[in-house]
């Protein structure tokens, strides 16, 4: 048989009650030792007799007793060290303030320790905890009474504003007793931020106002955005040294606003201000600016628009330049330079803010846009580098210049105009092989197209198919000619063709003209071998863009001369007549007045005169219908092979004019296309709202005038593709 | 990163330290009163074990200056297992001790002491002891 094992409940535990005088004593023995750590006199007292009999205590639910005695003890206490701190003057007031406070929160937290299960076993809410309501105490009975507080920030307050103004003040006895407003608070800081905070706050502000007042009016702006910068760092450093870290986002406020948000505008306006720093890239400067006006609501609002207002005032005063109206290779160039220019300012000075660079983009679009020259001239500007002016630059300084090319493009909202012209001249570089490099030709397109994509790109890779075959067919000709028949009855001429397809090339003006007799003879060759190895092909001679070398014998030297296919038939006139008006060589050639005048010009006006003109007149004299011309026998040359340019490098007007008329053509069909596809889905619609679709529509490529939209809106009613509603005129209505 | 942890090493040679030989170092006495029997312990480790010993030399009172403290109301069976506790985070409980170490555990806060005592005493709450457990309870402000 098993004991059954108990509990064993000690004897000596059995609870008694506790007699009211044996609570007294154990009161009082507390009460005596608390005054002896309030006057630190604790060494010779028991700690466990003390902690013991607080938990006595407690244990007989006489907690009251103590809790209650407590809070008189440190009652008494704090009014006599009030007194006590009150007594100091100036400058001992804070110190004796600051050790009274020091000894008081030790003696508290020792008086929190004896006490320990007071405050764990019997404490309850409201009930202030053993320490806090030390603290609570002090606060009551100290540091808001009005000999301290008052005087205190003050002197604090005083502190601060000489430490601003370059005195050193003693940073520990600032900590501790800034902190002393923290530590008496008992929830969120309360004491801390009505007391100190506040009026600390409104101080700031007020030295600040008057401060920058003061020194931006006495200043360069430069100068005053350094001053603020360190003031601003001076500030940060304080709330590490001695505020409570929850004043510092208040601070930096109060600082900023002062400093900074009251003072944009005149930043930015004043004689040193933001636009000058613009105008002279004072990178640095500019930095400092965005840094500081970034800490503000609003700042890089203002400094972003003064920005975008300098770009746009800028690359106005370039594109309307008279010089550069007169030249698109400086237009282009000075372009690219200011656009490198603001690139640099946007990265050096605005971290390449993203707001900033759509700004500048915007003002690019709108200064570039202002009047139409720019895509001719951006044409024009990458014809010349194609034409050779890339020989001197290595592979990257051309992709360099490529890129900015595109950047421009990119802004011109006539896409489509631009388009015309580059395929234009590019088909001027090829035929007359004037292209320095196909690879660079190539590398150019596929720029475009990444850009803009297959559509864009693909008539002009078709000029550069159309080269490639023409080559194929030149060869299969002259194969074709070695085995013909009729070869062995024709003298021997160099001939060399380009096929064109139609659609892929600028449509050139049409001009007939009265070819010789053998060349004609070549070009029905040509025609029967092309035709019969390409059936169902037609070909149209297009001699106006051609080019010939012709052997010009003089008595004592021969000569080749390079010219244009009119030039040529122009000089061989005069194989038959040694004097020719004008008004002869047009009707011996069929060649239109104009294109005459425009191909003598260089053969009687160059550097190597074949032609002169009897009686010599001034050579700026506009020519007439009978102004006469001979050979120049005289002629002197040290070259073997003269070259004369058919025509100017830049198109005449009437060309230009062409080419405007057949952007304006594509437009027509653009339009149309655009107009009923949209009203092919929507079926029927209010006049704006297709106005607005079809504008949105076409904006990558160019941007169509309201009253041509209109136009074609009637012609396509007229066509039947579209009608009004009989009840509202506004609304069309797609006809299927 | 691997971390390596053996905390029964660390325990077991801690319990070295209490009780203890002569040269382990010691640097307080505590005091049985009921017997007089005293042991040799750490400050260091009190402190770092116990918040009433962190406070009790913290105070700079007669116990530090002494380094000695007498306990009146315990057993010298029952100080030693506490110390022992202290020492190696290891502590028997049985029926004939449990009461005594939840009434100790409670006077000096050791929380997690009083929550396994009072537990191992509610699962062996037996009709002979009900009067006297509850009445103990009430005195000492339990539920």
């Amino acid at each position: 048989m098993s004991r059954k094992m108990i509990l064993r409940v000690p004897k000596f535990q059995e609870p008694k009650r506790m007699e009211k005088s044996e609570a007294q004593r154990l009161w009082l023995l507390l009460k005596d030792a608390i005054v002896e750590v309030q006057h630190m006199n604790a060494s010779t007292l028991s700690f466990e007799e003390l902690y013991r009999s607080s938990y006595s205590l407690v244990i007989a639910k006489r907690g009251d007793i103590l809790y209650t005695g407590l809070e008189e003890v440190n009652n008494h206490h704090t009014k006599n060290l009030l007194d006590k701190i009150a007594q100091a003057v100036d400058e001992r007031f804070l110190i004796e303030l600051n050790s009274q406070w020091q000894q008081y929160k030790l003696q508290q937290i020792m008086i929190h320790d004896i006490l320990m299960y007071l405050d764990r076993m019997y404490v309850k809410e409201p009930q202030l905890k053993v320490f806090d309501l030390g603290m609570f105490k002090w606060k009551q009975n100290v540091l808001i009474h009005s000999q301290i507080n008052d005087r205190l920030v003050r002197m604090l307050l005083g502190l601060i504003h000489m430490e601003r103004n370059g005195e050193v003040i003693d940073g520990a006895l600032m900590k501790s007793l800034i902190q002393m407003y923290v530590d008496v608070s008992l929830k969120e800081k309360e004491t801390y931020k009505q007391e100190f905070e506040e009026r600390f706050l409104l101080a700031t502000s007020h030295f600040y106002k008057s401060e920058s007042n003061l020194f931006i009016t006495n200043n360069s702006c430069g100068a005053y955005l350094k001053k603020v910068e360190i003031r601003l760092i001076e500030e940060e450093a304080r709330i590490k040294q001695y505020l409570d870290e929850s004043t510092g986002p208040k601070l930096i406020k109060a600082c900023e606003d002062e400093l900074i948000a009251n003072h944009m505008q005149t930043m930015i306006e004043m004689e040193t201000g933001c636009r000058t720093m613009i105008q002279n890239d004072r990178f640095n400067e500019l930095k400092l600016m965005y840094r500081l006006f970034q800490r503000v609501e609003n700042g890089l609002v203002h400094l972003k628009n003064e920005f975008a207002g300098y770009v746009r005032n800028e690359g106005h005063k370039i594109v309307n330049q008279p010089e550069n109206l007169k030249d698109p290779n400086a237009l282009i160039t000075s372009l690219i330079e200011i656009r490198n220019r603001f690139e640099k300012t946007l990265s050096q000075s605005f971290a390449n803010n993203r707001d900033f660079i759509n700004s500048v983009n915007t003002a690019f679009e709108s200064f570039l846009n202002e009047n139409d020259k720019l895509s001719e001239s951006l044409a024009l500007f990458i014809d010349k580098k194609l034409r050779g002016g890339f020989k001197d630059s290595n592979d990257q300084e051309i992709d360099v210049i490529m890129n900015k090319v595109i950047l421009l493009f990119r802004f011109l909202s006539d896409k489509d105009v631009f388009k015309k012209f580059y395929e234009h001249y590019l088909a001027k570089r090829l035929l007359s092989g004037r292209s320095f490099s196909e690879d660079l030709e190539r590398t150019m397109i596929s720029k475009f197209k990444q850009e803009c994509g297959n559509q864009f790109t693909s008539k002009m890779e078709g000029m550069f198919t159309d080269m490639r075959l023409s080559k194929d067919a030149l060869d299969g000709f002259k194969n074709y000619l070695q085995t013909s028949v009729e070869m062995g009855k024709l003298p021997k001429i160099d001939m060399s063709v380009r096929v064109l397809t139609q659609g892929f090339w600028p449509t050139f003006p049409p001009h007939s003209c009265t070819l010789p007799p053998l060349l004609s003879q070549y070009c029905d060759l040509f025609t029967k071998y092309y035709c019969h190895a390409h059936t169902g092909r037609r070909i149209i001679w297009q001699t106006n863009i051609g080019t010939a070398e012709v052997t010009f014998r003089l008595p004592k030297k021969t000569h080749v001369l390079a010219l244009s296919t009119y030039q040529m038939l122009i000089m061989l006139l005069f194989n038959d007549a040694e004097k020719l008006s004008l008004k002869q060589m047009a009707a011996g050639t069929s060649i239109s007045f104009m294109d005459i005048q425009r191909s003598v010009k260089p053969l009687y006006s160059g550097k190597y005169k074949v032609l002169k003109r009897t009686p010599a007149v001034e050579k700026s004299k506009e020519l007439s219908e009978n102004d006469i011309f001979e050979l120049n026998l005289n002629l002197k040359c040290k070259l073997h092979r003269i070259k004369f340019a058919a025509t100017s490098q830049t198109d005449s007007e009437p060309e230009r004019q062409h080419t405007r008329q057949r952007v304006d053509e594509d437009r027509k069909i653009e339009i149309d296309a655009a107009i009923v596809r949209i009203m092919k889905s929507r079926k029927a619609l209010i006049h704006n709202d297709l106005i607005v679709e079809c504008t949105k529509q076409l904006s990558s490529r160019f941007v169509p005038q309201t009253s041509m939209i209109k136009k074609r809106i009637e012609n396509l009613i007229e066509r039947e593709y579209l009608e009004r509603f009989p009840d509202d005129r506004r609304r069309y209505r797609y006809l299927a | 990163m691997e971390s390596y942890s053996n905390l029964e090493k660390l325990s077991n040679d801690l319990k070295n330290l209490f009780p203890n030989e002569e040269e382990s170092y010691f640097d307080f006495e505590i005091i049985c009163e009921q017997n007089k029997i005293s042991f040799k312990t750490h400050k260091a480790i009190l402190s770092a074990r116990s918040q009433y010993f962190k406070s009790l030399f913290k105070s700079k009172m007669k116990e530090y200056q002494e380094n000695k403290l007498i306990l009146k109301d315990f057993s010298s069976s029952i100080i030693s297992s506490i110390l022992n506790y202290f020492y190696s985070g290891k502590i028997e409980i049985n029926l004939e001790n449990a009461i005594e170490i939840l009434i100790f555990s409670s006077k000096y806060l050791i929380d997690e002491l009083i929550e396994f005592s009072s537990n191992f005493i509610k699962k062996h709450f037996q009709f002979e002891t009900v009067v006297d457990v509850l009445k103990l309870s009430e005195s000492m402000n339990f539920n």
